[in-house]
């Protein structure tokens, strides 16, 4: 209600940089907030405070973000599934059809002419999505529509929310004084209603951003999304809606576009994300192998976490470019085309790693060490050189650690790494292996990533905390044994 | 719909296809009033079909069903009991998206409604939901009747009076009751 009551009910996508230029003369607090906005989220649209700004800002969202899936078979799950709530709203609600029937074909319709138009003409799809949004007589449909669903939720299932209903107005007085009527402002606990309503059962989530004067240099952000009994997100990769709330205002906020299809896929299908790293996997070991690309190197993709993108990968040892390194010493390569040659692109943060091991490389000179992070240095320093058969051991599975425990020098650092937990809950799974948890955990640390490039790598943890995440399995049956092992040996 | 694909593929780039343009700016999208008539045809419909006791509503003659005529019968046991009174319904072009706006033609002694028949009752105004219709404003009216809200009254003498002297209430209430011609 804050904000103006003049303008289309959903205005067009601008620049994020707009809202730092509203605030400029602000409060300290929101100048730096609002500062550090555009950063993580390039883009806004403003939504017109009319009392109906965050059912309709989740709303459009939800169109909207079913539009980039780019999936005619969803949107039409969606009619379908918008079609049997009708369900909920007379049984469970107590609403009589006929008053919903013309509010819930609003949204079918909707769903209807945009299933027809998302594969021919996603462009016409956005442009009937935003015109529909901005008539009245549609839009207001659709919102009371999603009125009408988390009112019905919140009646089947009163025990969830109860505690957070306020002043004890109970199930029904929340519903007749919050939610039903007609340009009343959402609250945080419709907006929970409607999320859980409209949004987490088909695996999106919602992070809102709050945009307010509590103390820091940043807004605070909360993440709605589908979890299990263990607080484990469902869904981990599911696409994410973002709203920027303001006292009594919801817009919508955007980071830079993403490739939804690839998320949705993710998604529906981890396994074809790493199915896709794997591949780059192969494409990048010749290049790196210089030379002596004769080696067969595919045989160690075949074990978990081995390959240029796995998690623990300042470990250094497991890479492709790692094990080029000792034959250029065999050649008596200089310390500097050592240095040089593992550069390939996109592997920077190897080429780091392989420089980190003055413990293997003592002809370096000190600066070729180039350490920046003790967390990588550390464990290093616990091997004892030669080293070079440890690349083998760090990247077996669990079953192959006994030959790497008993190693006396490496289980005097076995006590700190048994601390950690591993960043998932207990019950996850999936566990590599300690050490490569506490590899991983370590080096997220310092490094923020943030693409979607990121996002859909091996790097990212996320995946481990996806419960239908299956590693593949190393069968040392049906294996060779590395070839790094046999040469050095 | 397979003729849309068709249109879509045919069409220049960056033009919308007949069709669709229909879509976005179609008559049916223009016209605000369209899904309130609607919906207040839907209304007369369960109004005729399934009536409540008491309560009954028709469109005016003039057409447009923009507004209505309404008559609540007095409840039992109250002292509007035995009397009918009339109101008028005026329903915005946004209906059930705002309220109606009702008023009392007949007039009225009662705590709630002041001497020009305008009501205080909240979900005629900031409690208004689109769940509402016609008969449950009717019903709650009629309700309003017998349990009025004292603690917000337009007309505080009747308020005072409901509380400290029922009999006199009862008297103002018959003496300004008065039948009023069908318009």
């Amino acid at each position: 209600m804050l904000k103006s009551r003049q303008g289309p009910l959903v205005g067009e996508k601008k620049s994020s940089r707009a809202i730092t230029e509203e605030y400029a003369k602000a409060d300290p607090i929101y100048v730096a907030k609002t500062a550090a906005l555009p950063q993580k989220f390039s883009h806004y649209r403003p939504i017109l405070g009319d009392g109906n700004c965050g059912w309709r800002a989740a709303g459009f969202s939800y169109f909207e973000t079913l539009l980039r899936l780019q999936n005619g078979a969803r949107l039409e799950e969606e009619l379908a599934r918008m079609t049997s709530l009708n369900n909920l709203l007379t049984t469970v609600g107590g609403f009589e059809e006929w008053l919903f029937e013309d509010m819930v074909a609003e949204t079918t319709n909707l769903l209807r002419d945009l299933t027809d138009l998302v594969q021919s003409s996603p462009q016409a799809a956005e442009e009937l999505l935003r015109h529909r949004f901005n008539t009245h007589e549609v839009s207001d449909s659709i919102v009371y529509h999603l009125r009408l669903l988390a009112s019905s939720w919140l009646k089947g299932n009163p025990a969830s929310y109860q505690g957070f209903i306020p002043d004890g107005l109970g199930v029904d007085g929340y519903r007749k004084d919050w939610i039903e009527p007609v340009n009343q402002e959402i609250d945080h606990l419709g907006m929970t209603l409607l999320i859980d309503i409209l949004l987490k059962p088909i695996g999106f989530a919602v992070e809102i951003v709050y945009l307010d004067r509590s103390e820091g240099s940043q807004a605070n952000s909360h993440i709605f999304q589908q979890e299990d009994s263990n607080g484990v997100p469902t869904n981990p990769n599911g696409p994410t809606i973002h709203l920027l709330y303001r006292p009594s205002h919801y817009d919508i906020l955007y980071k830079e576009q993403v490739p939804m299809q690839i998320m949705d896929q993710l998604a529906r299908n981890p396994q074809v994300n790493r199915a896709l790293t794997r591949q780059i996997s192969v494409h990048e070991t010749p290049v790196s192998m210089g030379g002596y690309s004769q080696l067969d190197m595919t045989t160690l993709l075949c074990i978990p976490g081995f390959g240029l993108s796995s998690p623990p990968q300042h470990h250094g040892f497991h890479s492709p470019q790692y094990q080029q390194q000792p034959i250029e010493q065999a050649f008596n390569s200089s310390p500097i085309s050592a240095s040089i040659s593992p550069i390939s692109p996109g592997a920077s943060s190897t080429t780091t790693s392989s420089g980190a091991l003055p413990g293997t490389f003592p002809a370096q000179p000190p600066s070729q060490s180039s350490l920046t992070s003790p967390t990588i240095a550390a464990p290093h320093s616990a091997f004892p050189p030669p080293a070079t058969q440890l690349p083998i051991h760090t990247n077996f599975p669990p079953q192959a650690r006994p030959s790497l425990v008993s190693n006396p020098s490496i289980t005097s650092h076995l006590p700190h790494t048994s601390e950690l937990s591993s960043p998932s809950s207990a019950t996850s799974s999936f566990r590599p292996s300690k050490y490569e948890w506490e590899a991983a955990a370590d080096w997220q640390e310092p490094v923020v990533f943030q693409t979607s490039t990121f996002k859909n790598s091996h790097y990212n943890t996320a995946h481990y905390n996806n419960p239908n995440f299956q590693p593949e399995e190393w069968t040392p049956e049906s294996e060779e044994p590395p070839a790094p092992r046999k040469r050095s040996s | 719909m397979n003729y849309d694909m068709e249109d879509t593929q045919n069409s220049a780039p960056g033009s919308l296809p007949s069709n669709q343009a229909a879509k976005l700016g179609g008559p049916r999208r223009g016209n605000d009033a369209q899904s309130t008539t609607k919906r207040l045809q839907t209304e007369l419909m369960q109004l005729m079909t399934s009536p409540a006791p008491g309560v009954s509503a028709f469109p005016n003659s003039d057409g447009g069903l923009l507004s209505w005529t309404a008559t609540i019968e007095g409840p039992e046991d109250t002292p509007y009991s035995g009397l009918t009174f009339k109101l008028s319904f005026a329903f915005p072009p946004n209906y059930p998206y705002a309220p109606p706006t009702v008023l009392f033609k007949t007039p009225i002694y009662h705590p709630n409604v002041d001497f020009s028949g305008r009501i205080c009752l909240d979900i005629l105004k900031d409690k208004w939901t689109a769940a509402y219709n016609i008969q449950t404003v009717l019903l709650s009216l009629q309700s309003l009747l017998g349990e009025p809200n004292n603690a917000s009254p337009l007309n505080g003498e009747a308020a005072e009076l409901w509380d400290k002297n029922p009999e006199e209430f009862k008297k103002k209430v018959l003496s300004r009751h008065r039948v009023v011609d069908d318009e």
